[in-house]
């Protein structure tokens, strides 16, 4: 329940709408690029930015305090057709019926963009452009394909960047930005390339920020002429006040909370406007909206409860949006998730406890809202003050999934291990999921999704698939004639080693691309080094430029997969290679025995060095492997175990495999024991994710794990969880979330979803509304190992 | 020195503070008639089969070097199995499980030290169970030992019924001790659970003499103890000998019932269940007036 009658009304309008599209950030963005033709492709941008800005229908919905939308409906998704128009025109006539992440659009919204806005970009997409450039080898393998998809960063825009509110965005004001942009024009001149393209990029960034004051500046004309029509004396007041704040944010530094709020939403609203992006991070919100709450609360001019519900009204703002997305794209990221992930506690850079009062509230108003986003994650350091962790663990009791718990220790040393510097590294917090970040980074954090037990089907099926039986990886060997079990783990390395090359390539396309195509002015303007630099993003401008994070899924499947290769067919010898082949050809029917055999080998997550060594070895190679390359700009390519929901679509495009799963099963998630064979203990399934050296996989790595709700409804069953927590770091490892919602009542969601419509549950790295999963997604949930006793 | 126990349950929260490995050591001299650990009763290796887990593979069958079948409840099987484990080691669906086994001291200790970092975090550590825990005393003598001498935190779960000279070294080593108080009658005492209560309530009094927490337990049972009566005598003895002392009341549970059926064993005929929450309530608010401080470990 939120925490007052009006939040609770924008939260049950929340919960009860379906989220529309609109076309008219895409329609404004194709004119402006009509009559733009010629022009530098940032400046292009810029200006699109700006008439979108200009343009755009300005709405203040009932109750909102706080302001800004990105169409005309109040939960609603934009297009952006620069990106890829070509899946949005395929799949639209099915948005409303589709089974993951549904949209309204109308049949005159559908004639609309197909007659005035699709033609334009025909052959002018990323897409389109990462097609053309893409070999048939490198598609066989890496587009839309299971094995290895990338497709997040070539029908989509990136993201994946947390503005700077510390040092830029609250010190400045966009106004203050143009200001040093016109400076710095001031001082250059177009006689040299750099010259010229600096010029380039400070112009792009005038007219960025002057597309969010216009557009702010036009909230407060709306806000005047509504209160102007108001009958109701309390509205008006609001209504007034509203004006207020949008005329002097963004474009001035804030001067309160209610300010900084509103600044945040409209920094928000920028980003969404110019790129649909994903993990478009709100940051350490704790940290830099303190001051003012503090300022203000002094003052006496701010109560906590005050600061709540714009709190409140904030995470629901943060969720009305809604990430348009393919349908594949939905089936790894399902949910309508937008990733803005909002970090609270932890250390501050000099290294001292950071938590306050907003750090709780945060919390708070997450349990409050049930409200899918903000993405709300926490730092817990070694001496994180009791009161926190309890708070914590109270989140983690109500089932909500939230908050995804992080090791303040293990992100430092990830981000350190990511080449940082300490003071940065402490003041991380994360990128969408469970990335450890850093706000003046630009970085592409869940660029490939790479199936690890695609390479062991490879290896073990003559490089073909099992499912389709064509060939798609390298040559090898009838697996029958495998002789040892080092000549099969090599084989599975050799398929492996050859997947993330493939992902390399087809990432390195895709970051070219980018820098010709769509440069990135409004995120640029909010990363400090970028100005300084006088360079985009995608053109390394931050301070920081981290490679590409690939992420793998299925480590347990393998794991598990190879354990029984190598107990029953080369120790005992009570298996043949060729039997084994054959159970996993006929998807195991016939089979009963051997796979009884097969799932009785000891399984990752139960603590069990037999094979969680083979853990082990294959997360080094992935590290050792994917390390090696770099990108563009130079940096090594980084190694992730994330989860997202990736882990569906990835089981769907394989055969059975040697562990006892069956064909188009879910494969593992991040590095999660397989669904149901942590049989053991939570403290077993931890001690077995603990054993990967997860600090050197720096771009993040998840541990998913259902508890069953009484063992955590006592103050003192969550004081043990948090016991749990704090173990589990110290042993090394980053993260842990926990569902813990009886199956009892999954079920029932499942039956009856009109009656738990705000029933949130942790899908892999985040949140969301169980009724807005699809039926496979939910069984998967229901299917998660819940440890029921102590 | 090589003991035998049930099992090691890591993992566990209710039997003393924070989290826990519980040792439950196999033997006991007691015959409670709603026992839920009757693996324990003595420390006869055995194997257990759990029919429904069993898909008919066979598989035990060719490791039993006593030439049995499947189904190790025919009393034949039964009385012909010397519960060696090696049917339970190979059985892929866990439909044998080995009961009782023998263990050195040292392998206990590895395996529960792992989890010591839970241990510190949470303030909990290592709980010896049964069984009776004092019943093998040679050897909770040598593991209790061991385990006081790396500084875990100790607690046990006992009866009662043990010769103190013998076991006081033992509890001198402990944190918590928990001892259970089953009936104030010893007729009652008697009929329920084969042994008088006279040792133990003498072994109670002396239970002050340790540095432990003490927390005397009454396991409550419709129709055996679970009388206001039985309730009040119970406390007014804790608090008169022990005045330090908790009490903690743990409702009647069925946990155990599949053990019997999975080791061959007649289920206890008598009908017994857990009072009401209300009753519950209402007797630990007798002990409450008394004087004694009532804890939960839920």
């Amino acid at each position: 329940m939120s925490a007052t009658p009006r939040v609770e009304r924008i939260r049950l309008n929340y919960v009860n709408s379906k989220p529309a599209i609109s076309y008219e950030r895409a329609r404004i963005w194709t004119e402006s690029h009509k009559r733009t033709e010629g022009q530098p492709v940032a400046i292009r941008r810029a200006q699109a930015f700006y008439d979108t800005c200009n343009e755009l229908c300005v709405n203040i919905f009932s109750d909102e305090l706080i302001v800004g939308c990105t169409g005309e409906f109040r939960k609603c998704g934009i297009l952006t057709p620069e990106f890829s128009w070509t899946w949005v025109d395929r799949e639209m006539d099915n948005f409303a019926t589709r089974a993951q992440d549904p949209y309204e659009m109308t049949d005159e919204q559908r004639a609309f963009v197909r007659k005035e806005i699709f033609p334009y970009w025909e052959h002018k997409s990323l897409e389109e452009a990462f097609l053309a450039q893409t070999s048939e080898e490198t598609k066989r393998v890496a587009v839309d394909t299971g094995f290895v998809d990338t497709d997040s960063k070539w029908r989509q825009a990136v993201g994946e960047i947390t503005a700077d509110y510390q040092d830029v965005l609250f010190k400045k004001g966009f106004g203050g930005i143009k200001k040093e942009a016109e400076a710095y024009l001031a001082e250059l001149d177009a006689a040299s390339l750099d010259g010229m393209e600096k010029m380039e990029f400070y112009r792009s960034i005038v007219l960025v920020c002057d597309g969010i004051i216009r557009l702010a500046n036009r909230y407060a004309e709306k806000a005047r002429e509504m209160a102007a029509e108001e009958a109701d004396e309390t509205r008006k007041a609001e209504l007034l006040q509203i004006a207020e704040v949008c005329d002097v944010v963004p474009e001035n530094p804030p001067k309160s909370f209610r300010e900084a709020i509103q600044f945040m939403w409209f920094t928000q609203l920028g980003g969404i406007l110019s790129e649909n992006p994903l993990a478009w991070n709100p940051g350490r919100f704790d940290q830099y909206m303190y001051p003012y709450y503090k300022a203000d609360v002094d003052a006496g001019v701010l109560t906590k409860e005050d600061a709540l519900e714009l709190i409140e009204c904030l995470w629901l703002k943060l969720s009305e949006w809604v990430w348009t997305i393919s349908a594949n794209t939905a089936d790894f990221f399902a949910g309508y998730n937008q990733f803005q992930n909002l970090t609270v506690g932890g250390r501050t850079r000099d290294g001292k406890d950071a938590t306050n009062e907003l750090s709780y509230l945060c919390l708070q108003a997450t349990e409050d809202t049930l409200a899918h986003q903000p993405g709300l994650s926490v730092r817990i350091h070694p001496d994180c003050p009791d009161e926190f962790l309890a708070a914590v663990t109270h989140l983690v009791s109500k089932g909500t999934g939230f908050p995804a718990i992080h090791s303040d220790n293990a992100g430092y040393q990830m981000l350190i291990n990511a080449g940082y510097e300490p003071e940065d590294a402490r003041d991380w917090s994360n990128c969408g999921c469970v990335v450890p970040h850093f706000r003046k980074t630009g970085e592409w954090t869940s660029a490939a999704n790479l199936n690890f037990a695609a390479a062991l089907e490879f290896a073990t099926n003559e490089g073909k698939s099992r499912l389709s039986g064509k060939k798609i990886a390298l040559d090898e060997k009838d697996p029958r004639t495998f002789s040892s079990y080092e000549e099969v783990e090599n084989a599975f390395f050799k398929q492996f080693a050859y997947l993330i090359k493939q992902a390399v390539i087809s990432l390195i396309t895709a970051q070219r691309l980018h820098v010709e195509m769509v440069p990135r002015p409004f995120m640029s303007a909010c990363i400090e080094d970028c100005m300084k630099n006088g360079k985009d993003l995608t053109k390394g401008g931050a301070k920081y430029n981290i490679g590409p994070v690939i992420t793998g899924i299925g480590i347990a499947v393998v794991a598990n997969s190879l354990a029984v290769i190598k107990k029953l067919v080369f120790e005992e010898k009570s298996v043949t290679m060729a039997e084994i082949i054959d159970a996993i050809d006929h998807n195991w029917e016939g089979y009963d025995e051997l796979r009884a055999k097969a799932q009785a080998v000891p399984k990752y997550g139960n603590d069990d060095d037999y094979v969680d060594d083979i853990a082990r070895k294959i997360g080094n190679f992935f590290y050792e492997e994917v390390h090696q390359y770099k990108d563009i700009h130079d940096k090594n390519f980084l190694s992730a175990f994330m989860g997202i929901s990736n882990y569906l679509p990835t089981g769907k495009v394989l055969g059975a495999t040697p562990d006892g799963r069956k064909a188009t099963e879910p494969i593992s998630e991040g590095v999660s024991p397989y669904v149901g064979t942590d049989t053991s203990t939570p403290l077993a399934a931890m001690r077995s994710a603990a054993k990967l050296n997860q600090d050197i996989h720096s771009g993040g790595t998840l541990l998913n794990l259902r508890l069953n709700q009484d063992l955590v409804a006592t103050k003192r069953g969550q004081a043990n969880l948090g016991a749990m927590i704090q173990s589990y770091f110290a042993l090394g490892a980053f993260h842990v979330q926990f569902n813990t919602v009886s199956t009892e009542t999954l079920r029932k969601a499942q039956a009856h979803p009109e009656d738990y419509k705000d029933l949130l549950v942790r899908v892999a790295g985040y949140s969301t509304q169980f009724v807005n999963l699809s039926k496979s997604m939910q069984d998967s949930i229901i299917a998660r190992n819940a440890h029921e006793t102590f | 020195m090589k003991g035998r126990i049930l099992q090691l349950q890591p993992f566990s929260v209710n039997d003393g503070e924070g989290i826990r490995t519980t040792i439950f050591l196999a033997g006991c001299p007691l015959r409670c008639k709603w026992c839920s650990n009757p693996e324990g009763f003595d420390s006869k290796p055995k194997t257990a089969f759990y029919e429904k887990l069993c898909i008919g593979c066979g598989l035990c069958t060719t490791v039993c070097h006593l030439h049995g079948g499947i189904n190790l409840n025919e009393p034949s099987q039964r009385a012909m199995c010397d519960g060696c484990g090696a049917c339970a080691d190979i059985c892929p669906k866990q439909a044998k499980k080995r009961m009782v086994v023998e263990t050195e001291a040292d392998e206990i200790v590895e395996s529960v030290k792992k989890h010591r970092l839970f241990y510190a975090r949470s303030g909990g550590g290592i709980t010896f169970s049964g069984g009776e825990a004092t019943m093998q005393t040679d050897f909770l003598d040598e593991l209790s030992e061991k385990l006081y001498d790396m500084g875990f935190h100790l607690a046990i779960e006992t009866s009662g019924y043990f010769d103190f000279a013998r076991v006081k070294p033992i509890l001198e080593r402990m944190d918590q001790i928990f001892m259970d108080l089953k009936h104030m009658d010893e007729e009652k005492h008697l009929e329920y659970t084969g042994v008088s209560n006279q040792k133990i309530l003498e072994n109670m009094k002396r239970l002050g003499e340790f540095d432990a927490e003490v927390i005397i337990r009454i396991p409550v049972i419709e129709p055996v103890n679970a009388t206001e009566e039985n309730i009040r005598k119970s406390g007014e003895f804790v608090h008169t000998y022990l005045p330090k002392a908790k009490m903690e009341l743990l409702p009647y549970h069925k946990f155990g019932f599949g053990k019997y059926e999975a080791l061959g064993m007649e289920l206890p005929n008598e009908d017994f269940s857990a009072p009401s929450e209300e009753r519950m309530e209402a007797f630990r608010s007798i002990l409450e007036e008394i004087g004694v401080e009532v804890v939960s470990y839920r």
